[in-house]
């Protein structure tokens, strides 16, 4: 069994807030002309890492399924003269590596995932595996447009960051896995990224299969 | 007299990269667009680049060329009217 | 503060395999060792045209992508490399990495608006149609982060191994150069129509493309008794300087923080190395001085000046080409590039393994990402 103290929690979840609108409200979690490239999905990722201050000894986990949506929308539309910023911005795991750049903050141990049904499952493993004093759990997503209509967009905005550690001193709950043979773990076993968002925002404990073979338990203490 | 071309960089500078605290005037012909006093970085230099090709019909081919003529608004204002048609860019 | 290594304990590296434009990886290895370039000039955005850039696509594959990818039957070939087993079940889990996925197929979407291209294009639905081809199970992790994502691979499935919650691992890496990729990096100005020459002190830097898709198997150092000619990943480390997306840290230290913890690993070891090597020039030159302060004896190669860069599937990729090389007994030199070089440590032709026991393996990424993997026999 892998587990983790949750010793720090943060959530966004703005809405229909624009990006200009995201951008003045989170403008003091940033260096001054740091957000002017920065997407939505940077800009609240920045915003709930911002008191968790990540260091070079953490680990950091990133997880997100469609990643810098409004980018790569933005930047196939730049066709035939193809933007870099866009190019650069679009691809996967921008959003993080904006705020960490905007921070000058190196990390040693950095492991961006990405997926759907099971992304949470895997990441949370990736995370639990770390033999880091603290790893920092993050990740996200940001509403898409033209793709949405496509349906390879998410439909919602939202930014976590967890703080996980071995130590159980603060500790706001816990993230249990467990590898199970048992047959409720079957093959349609997932938890879904929003689904998960919604259990940490509203401090829903959790305990179910993930994926197959995998049971996570979120609880709060 | 001021030099159109110059004017017209430095707007185009402040329209690309959305510098919106920013009016062209308030950048100096000489000064460094790169790095220092404007704080624009290499990804900001080939934005550019993409809006000055279109612009005036130009070709930068590779970054160390791109990086020699975006040294300053002087500089780049040569570099184009070095390489566009005379009809792309203002007398 | 330095933190510390978390360099993980050796792992076994059972079998490994790669497909690029030259054919798999003994194919690939002996055109590298007769100096064959797989880069070809091709119009930057496929049937639309645009300016001349180095590519090296698989043989009859097109810049211009179909439905389902024109790449999906080519990975057969590879697929009949990977070890039988029941991969991606509970406990044999599979790592699936990769900087693009599928991201050719939502180019020709936006192109064409046929909706076709819709069921490969996001990362999720691009790995999903390789899961269901190779009839793999649902115990599928997916990571990326540009090119160093394969050495993410290697180093969760070891942490995997060793934490007991696998009996073997799968890491399989793919990336397929489309116009969304190529037009990008040519905005970026690397990709010109210029060759790449790794490692050369030119007055232009300039990088290819490559198409590449690999495979290796890990197994957990006691699991059963060793074969021979067994390799370990002996050390493995990381390292993000997160200074500028597309820039390093203008001393170095970003490529010396990484590599520190692999040079102890190496010490009284006699290698060579396999460097990241694209073609550009300000990283090239950073990460020639680097190895060579770090390992001045050990000759540096790239590859890259043949098969092009295999982005997000380059650490595997020239990782069973660095395998195929100790099982051959001779190392490709550096193609594309001649003197003056950055340093002397660069090999332009290539040389025997015979004077060497052990192979560091580098990559780098945007972002000043550094990995580095240290290859030695069990």
């Amino acid at each position: 069994m892998l587990h983790r103290h949750i010793v720090a929690l943060r959530t966004d979840a703005p809405g229909a807030e624009d990006l200009a609108a995201t951008r003045e409200r989170l403008r003091d979690a940033f260096p001054r002309n740091a957000t002017r490239r920065m997407t939505q999905l940077g800009l609240l990722l920045g915003g709930v890492l911002h008191d968790l201050a990540p260091t070079e000894n953490d680990t950091v986990v990133y997880a997100s399924v469609y990643g810098e949506t409004r980018a790569l929308e933005d930047y196939l539309t730049s066709f035939p003269t193809p933007s870099p910023t866009l190019f650069q911005t679009s691809i996967h795991p921008s959003g993080i590596q904006q705020v960490l750049i905007a921070r000058q903050q190196p990390i040693r141990h950095f492991f961006p995932h990405t997926g759907q049904r099971h992304l949470v499952a895997h990441a949370v493993q990736s995370a639990l595996l770390s033999p880091s004093p603290r790893t920092l759990l993050c990740g996200g997503e940001e509403r898409g447009t033209w793709l949405l209509e496509h349906d390879a967009a998410s439909g919602d905005t939202f930014a976590f960051a967890l703080a996980l550690s071995s130590d159980s001193a603060n500790a706001l709950g816990s993230l249990r896995l467990e590898q199970t043979t048992a047959a409720e773990s079957a093959l349609e076993a997932e938890l879904r990224l929003p689904r998960f968002f919604s259990a940490l925002a509203q401090r829903e404990p959790l305990s179910h299969a993930v994926a197959p073979g995998l049971i996570l338990t979120l609880s709060w203490n | 007299m001021s030099d159109p071309l110059r004017a017209q960089l430095k707007q185009l500078i402040v329209r690309t990269l959305k510098l919106d605290d920013l009016q062209p005037e308030d950048i100096g012909d000489d000064d460094p667009l790169i790095g220092s006093g404007l704080n624009l970085d290499s990804i900001d230099a080939l934005e550019l680049v993409v809006t000055l090709e279109k612009e005036f019909g130009i070709k930068i081919s590779s970054s160390e060329e791109s990086r020699a003529a975006l040294a300053s608004v002087a500089h780049l204002a040569d570099f184009v009217r070095s390489r566009a048609p005379a009809d792309r860019v203002p007398a | 503060m330095p933190s510390a290594p978390f360099s993980p304990p050796p792992i076994r590296l059972t079998a490994t395999g790669c497909l690029t434009a030259l054919g798999d990886a003994a194919s690939t290895h002996a055109a590298l060792l007769s100096h064959q370039r797989a880069l070809q000039l091709h119009p930057v955005l496929g049937r639309d045209g645009g300016d001349s850039v180095p590519l090296a696509l698989l043989p009859q594959r097109s810049l211009d992508e179909t439905a389902p990818p024109n790449w999906l039957a080519h990975l057969d070939t590879l697929g009949a490399q990977i070890p039988a087993a029941d991969w991606g079940s509970p406990r044999l889990p599979v790592f699936v990495t990769s900087s693009n996925f599928g991201v050719g197929s939502l180019y020709a979407f936006q192109r064409t608006r046929d909706p076709a291209h819709l069921a490969s294009g996001t990362p999720f639905a691009s790995v999903d149609r390789i899961r269901q081809h190779f009839g793999w199970g649902a115990n599928v992790s997916i990571l990326s982060h540009a090119c160093v994502s394969a050495h993410l691979g290697l180093l969760l499935a070891t942490r995997t191994l060793h934490a007991g919650l696998a009996d073997r691992a799968l890491v399989f890496t793919f990336d397929f150069v489309s116009p969304f990729v190529a037009g990008g990096f040519h905005a970026l100005k690397i990709l010109n129509n210029g060759f790449p020459a790794p490692y050369a002190a030119r007055d232009t830097g300039s990088i290819g493309l490559g198409d590449g898709a690999a495979f290796a198997v890990l197994e957990h150092p006691d699991a059963s008794p060793t074969a021979a000619n067994t390799l370990l990943l002996h050390a493995q480390s990381l390292y993000n300087e997160m200074h500028h997306f597309t820039a390093n840290r203008a001393d170095g230290s970003g490529f010396a923080t990484c590599l520190e913890p692999v040079a102890a690993a190496a010490r009284d070891r006699r290698l060579w190395i396999k460097g990241h090597g694209t073609g550009t020039l300000e990283a090239g030159r950073l990460e020639a001085d680097t190895l060579a302060q770090l390992f001045p004896d050990a000759p540096l190669v790239s590859w890259k000046g043949s098969l092009g860069h295999t982005l997000g599937s380059c650490g595997l990729v020239e990782l069973a080409l660095a395998v195929e090389s100790l099982r051959d007994g001779r190392v490709p030199g550096t193609i594309g590039s001649e003197p003056p070089f950055f340093r002397d440590n660069v090999a332009a032709e290539p040389f025997s393994t015979a004077a060497f026991d052990a192979v560091l393996l580098t990559s780098n990424a945007f972002g000043g990402a550094h990995a580095a993997t240290l290859l030695t026999p069990a």
